[in-house]
């Protein structure tokens, strides 16, 4: 929202020394955003006014000319393209050095050959309208040589206001409500908003009737006669043009300015084209042809005005086409009405039709500031239109209750929120200044409030009475402390530090086995941390083989790959692979959510009913190389890890749950302590193909909850060391590939007691074996309890298990 | 005998002048002079013999092996020394490539944040990135018509609940887990939420539809506005040095009463003014205020017996700034040459 300073002064008396800037800057540390602050002569520094001496066609372009401009010091040489430029003229030119409001910086130029020194405007260049079909011609009152600003009459600063900062405040959209700020903000009187009654001059009747009370709390409408469309006073236009909003005609331009004046939008209808008024709810598919000539098709939730034969206006959004005010418009109804914020929303947002109406009813406006709005529209419109004359009675329906709600207030219980005592005195300047009325209980009254009190006669509680436009947003006395306290000045607010009772952190343990894991996993196992979206696309999910039916999807994405929440953390870290392939070998992980289409844990509702979907923490781990043994390197890893976190080892075994995109023979489950944690798995071929990724990819993927659990449970003990050396043989066969290690390794270690550890060294499939066969090689450690083993102790029991692995796996032992 | 002992010699003598490294002496001390070489083993048949050439050809056999075994350490001297003359080490080499992890740059500031929280006794809580409207909306405090829970600000969840309305959303702000944190804990409370916040937002170099924040609440008795202030004023000065200041203005959010924003003088420029605080001298990085009477209602706790704080930081920010990263996207983008920068 743009505020004109100048407007701003007809309501507070401002000191003449206070700048533009320090009146944005009090606005922005006590009340709202101000975003920029124009100083209007300093936008048009370098645009001044001159006079077309001579035109003539240019040389080698059909559609420009060469023109000598007389900026008063000197005659410029300029090349414009206007078709309406014209010798005798007076021009706003921007001279060579210029900045316009668009940006554009004008320089010396030569434009197909011919010199230019300065430019020619046109409206829209300078900002001061849309107009780009020719220059801007000025009356003969131009003087040349001046400075635009000072023909325009432009000795105003214009404050924009960031929108979002004034969504609360529904009494700030407009000038008077901010007039009303800067009283507070610089202890100056507010000027009452009192125009003049409005007086019935005729018997005119106007038939109106509000059918849905909801939709419509107040209306308030008086028709106006003998009216004359003509374009407004300069005066007028020049404040509506400040703010960025176009003249139109007399009647629209002085409902807009009551609107930016007081913040209540008001609308005209033609009254000869209107029979009677009803307010009511639209029915589904009910059409109307709105002022910017669109058909508009309405629903039940739609606020419509109507006559006899339909729609005549989007109530609080736009007016119909069938009852514009035109120009040869002679009687007027003139509404000011209050309509139900949430609804003009909806209709505003649907039919994405925002207007300057619309965005003020949205924010539920004060239904008490209709009838000033009226009498001020109404008093502008008999200044202006001196015939005008109010034809019958002003109509008032009201279904809202008038009530101004008090608010109990402590002082002790304000210094103890604020954490500053803010004096008694200054407490109620700043809420008699906003508007509010305020009585004290615990003390005598004195003479004044406003006077000095003794320290005696401190008061200790006030009743606040809040005034109608800040009855939405004023209910409890932390809305009020958050008034005295932003008037105050939150940077005079000392800053302190709390006094409590010392008590021992908390520990979060899914944070802390989080950073366990990252520093693990980069630190030492050389791993790169990635943040990937909790977004995948239908897509992906197909080129994994996956299924989207069962997945969680968002009812508005953003975007049409970016619509489903993931169910693994594989789905976006395979695309980290395959965007950064020609980086090389690539070891990543990542800790993150997924969502499951089914109940999960958390609460959802605030009483212990319903659960949110299914959320599980996770983490993943990837891994992708020109190695061919990367997914042992990878398991190394992982195993690394979980020693590291938990002293367990683990084992990978069969499991049911084979992720989409793998071969069943290359996934497995992920356990220690026979409890699952995760899979892991290789990319199958056909993954891999269709994801367009050129080395061997190993994902593995693991529940974080189970992982803090497991280093929850975890004790590391020390075990007494050995008193018996061990003895290690070497042990290596031949045997059936589709005998699984697994099996191999635990019988071997369940098969003598004497066998206390068996690692497995080397494993070799190749030309030099028969196909179908590998060669499996261990080193066996051998110990016992109570003494020293011999050579041919062990060896008894080595024969023993040669004999054992050759019945049951068929195993050829090979000799070393 | 002498005759095999002699052409030993020679042969040996001959491949010896031909040795130019240490691994053809290697060999050649095997094969010759080792326990099992062939000089050993024409030794070992000495025994064989007369008594007489016995004597004569041991001794003879001992000259040989003496002088087999100097010649064999001279060379074995001249080359050691030649090689390391060659071999002489380029101490200003850089080292062999190790393969090295990196953390995120989330992680890093995030991490920063949490120790220092720790040190003033704030814990680090979480909660589901997939929110229902109660908690992101109601129990904060958000009016029924406000308009971030409308489809162009917020990710619904295509799902409806009973009433046929979506009412499953991606949390908008770390806030809901105030809320659950109350309940879980009760008052006084002190804790911090970093955590993931979705938006239906374009994105673009300064704008992302999945950010991070990192939220702080504090509920005790007798917590003002002021404690705010403190608090912050602290955090702020540990960061970024003991010169820099906080400045308020007020801000509304519906959680919050009074509300605030909160800027940082720019620690880039130390307030002068550049480019990236647009020459003012002051970053804002934070919300604030109060926590409203309503939100303490909703997570259980008395209004009139306790009050509090809460803020929130833009951690993306936070870490962009400290960075110099220009592109909020770089941090969802998964490049191993951005990531492995950290």
């Amino acid at each position: 929202m743009y505020l004109s300073i100048n407007w701003l002064k007809d309501f507070v008396k401002i000191p003449e020394q206070v700048s533009p800037q320090e009146i944005a800057s009090r606005l922005n540390q006590h009340t709202v955003e101000v975003e920029k602050t124009i100083i209007q002569d300093q936008q048009f520094a370098q645009v001044v006014i001159g006079k077309v001496l001579t035109v003539k066609k240019h040389p080698n372009a059909d559609r420009l000319r060469v023109t000598t401009v007389d900026v008063g010091k000197e005659e410029l040489t300029i090349v414009c393209g206007a078709p309406n430029v014209a010798e005798g003229q007076f021009v706003a030119v921007a001279l060579v050095g210029a900045t316009l409001p668009n940006g554009l910086v004008i320089k010396e130029a030569e434009i197909r050959g011919e010199k230019s020194y300065g430019m020619i405007c046109a409206e829209d260049e300078l900002g001061l309208g849309t107009n780009h079909e020719g220059i801007m011609v000025l009356d003969k009152r131009a003087k040349i040589g001046s400075g635009l600003a000072d023909y325009l009459g432009m000795n105003d600063a214009i404050m924009e206001v960031d929108n979002k900062s004034l969504s609360n405040r529904p009494d700030l959209w407009g000038h008077y409500g901010l007039a009303r700020e800067l009283s507070v903000l610089f202890n100056v009187e507010l000027n009452e908003y009192k125009p003049k009654e409005i007086k019935s001059e005729g018997q005119e009747k106007i038939k109106i009737e509000v059918q849905d009370e909801k939709a419509c709390p107040r209306y308030m409408a008086v028709m106006i006669k003998n009216i004359k469309i003509a374009p407004s006073p300069q005066w007028l236009q020049d404040r509506l043009l400040a703010l960025g909003s176009r003249p139109i005609n007399n009647i629209v331009d002085i409902t807009n300015y009551v609107m930016l004046e007081s913040g209540q939008p008001l609308h005209a209808f033609d009254a000869r084209k209107v029979d009677k008024i009803g307010v009511r709810l639209a029915k589904n598919g009910e059409k109307i042809i709105t002022l910017d000539d669109k058909e508009r098709i309405l629903t039940h939730q739609d606020i419509v005005i109507v006559d006899s034969e339909g729609p005549i206006a989007l109530a609080g959004v736009m007016g119909g086409k069938n009852s514009e005010v035109d120009d040869g418009t002679v009687s007027l109804i003139i509404e000011s009405a209050n309509f139900n914020s949430a609804a003009i929303r909806k209709t505003a947002q649907r039919l994405a039709l925002r207007s300057e109406s619309s965005i003020r009813f949205e924010k539920s406006l004060d239904p008490e500031n209709c009838p000033l709005a009226l009498r001020r529209a109404v008093e502008l419109i008999k200044e202006i239109v001196p015939s005008a004359k109010v034809g019958g009675e002003l109509i008032d329906i009201k279904h809202f209750s008038h009530h101004e709600h008090s608010i109990s207030l402590s002082l002790a219980w304000l210094e103890k929120v604020i954490g500053a005592k803010i004096p008694a005195e200054k407490v109620m300047e700043i809420l008699y200044r906003l508007g509010f009325k305020v009585n004290f209980t615990e003390v005598k009254k004195t003479k004044s409030w406003l006077g000095l009190f003794s320290s005696k006669e401190q008061p200790e509680n006030f009743i606040v009475q809040v005034p109608s436009w800040r009855a939405k947003d004023i209910n409890i006395p932390e809305d009020l402390a958050e008034e005295i306290a932003r008037i105050y000045g939150y940077n005079n607010i000392d800053p302190r530090m709390p006094e409590i009772t010392l008590d021992t952190l908390v520990i979060n343990q899914d944070k802390r086995v989080e950073r366990l894991v990252k520093d693990i996993l980069v630190l030492e196992e050389a791993l790169t941390e990635t943040r990937n979206y909790v977004f995948i696309s239908e897509e992906q999910i197909k080129k994994l083989g996956g299924n989207i039916k069962n997945y969680l999807q968002i009812a508005n994405p953003i975007a049409s790959n970016q619509n489903i929440l993931r169910q693994e953390l594989a789905t976006n870290l395979l695309a980290n692979i395959k965007n950064n392939q020609a980086q090389g070998n690539i070891a990543l992980f990542e800790i993150g959510n997924i969502f499951l289409n089914q109940e999960g844990i958390f609460d959802k509702e605030g009483n212990d009913e319903e659960k949110l979907p299914y959320q599980e923490k996770r983490l993943a781990l990837v891994f992708s190389s020109d190695n061919e043994e990367i997914d042992r390197v990878a398991k190394g890893s992982l195993e690394n890890l979980f020693w590291r976190l938990s002293s367990s080892s683990v084992t990978y075994q069969e499991n049911k749950n084979i992720p989409t995109w793998a071969d069943n023979r290359e996934s497995a489950g992920i356990y220690v302590n026979n409890q699952l944690m995760g899979i892991i798995a290789v990319v199958s071929k056909k993954t891999l193909e269709a994801l367009g990724l050129k080395k061997k990819t190993i994902v593995m993927e693991i529940n974080f909850s189970h992982l803090v659990d497991l280093v929850l449970k975890s004790e590391t003990k020390y075990k007494p060391l050995p008193k018996y050396p061990a003895l290690i043989r070497d042990l290596a066969f031949v045997l059936s590939s589709e005998i699984v290690y697994n099996d191999i390794k635990n019988d071997i270690l369940k098969f003598d007691p004497l066998i206390k550890e068996v690692d497995l060294f080397d494993i070799y499939q190749g030309s030099s074996l028969e196909e179908g066969k590998k060669s499996l090689a261990f080193h066996v450690s051998y110990q016992a309890n109570d003494h020293t083993l011999t050579s041919e102790e062990v060896d008894i029991v080595v024969q023993k298990l040669l004999k054992h692995l050759a019945e049951k796996y068929q195993a050829q032992i090979r000799n070393f | 005998m002498k005759l095999e002992l002699q052409k030993l010699k020679n042969e040996f003598l001959e491949n010896l002048e031909k040795a130019t490294d240490s691994n053809v002496l290697r060999d050649l001390e095997l094969k010759y002079l080792s326990r099992k070489g062939e000089l050993s083993q024409l030794l070992r048949r000495v025994k064989e013999l007369s008594l007489e050439t016995r004597r004569e050809v041991g001794e003879m056999a001992n000259i040989v092996k003496t002088e087999l075994q100097e010649r064999f350490d001279h060379m074995k001297n001249l080359i050691d020394g030649k090689e390391t003359q060659g071999k002489k080490i380029d101490i200003t080499l850089p080292g062999i490539k190790k393969p090295l992890g990196h953390f995120h740059p989330t992680t890093l500031v995030e991490r920063e944040l949490e120790d220092l929280f720790a040190s003033l006794g704030f814990m680090v809580c979480d909660g589901p990135e997939l929110e229902s409207d109660y908690y992101n909306f109601t129990a904060l405090n958000f009016p029924k018509n406000h308009p971030a829970r409308e489809m162009q600000d917020t990710f619904f969840i295509d799902k409806k609940n009973a009433q046929g309305e979506y009412d499953l959303i991606m949390r908008t702000q770390t806030s809901p887990v105030q809320i659950r944190a109350m309940k879980q804990f009760g008052a006084p409370l002190r804790a911090i939420v970093p955590g993931q916040c979705f938006r239906s937002e374009a994105t673009d170099a300064r704008h992302e539809h999945s950010f991070y924040q990192l939220e702080g609440l504090m509920i005790d008795k007798n917590i003002s506005f002021a404690d705010l202030k403190g608090v912050l004023l602290a955090v702020l000065r540990k960061l970024y040095g003991p010169e820099t200041q906080l400045r308020m203005r007020p801000k509304h959010y519906p959680f919050v009463e009074p509300g605030s924003n909160g800027e940082c003088t720019c620690f880039l420029c130390k307030g002068k003014g550049c480019r990236v605080c647009k020459y003012s001298g002051w970053l804002e990085i934070l919300g604030c205020g109060s926590i409203h009477p309503n939100v303490l209602r909703a997570g259980g706790i008395d209004p009139t017996e306790y009050t509090g704080f809460a803020f929130g930081f833009g951690l993306d920010r936070l870490v962009m700034l400290k960075y110099n990263i220009d592109d909020v996207r770089l941090f969802h983008s998964g490049d191993l040459r951005f990531l492995e920068q950290f």
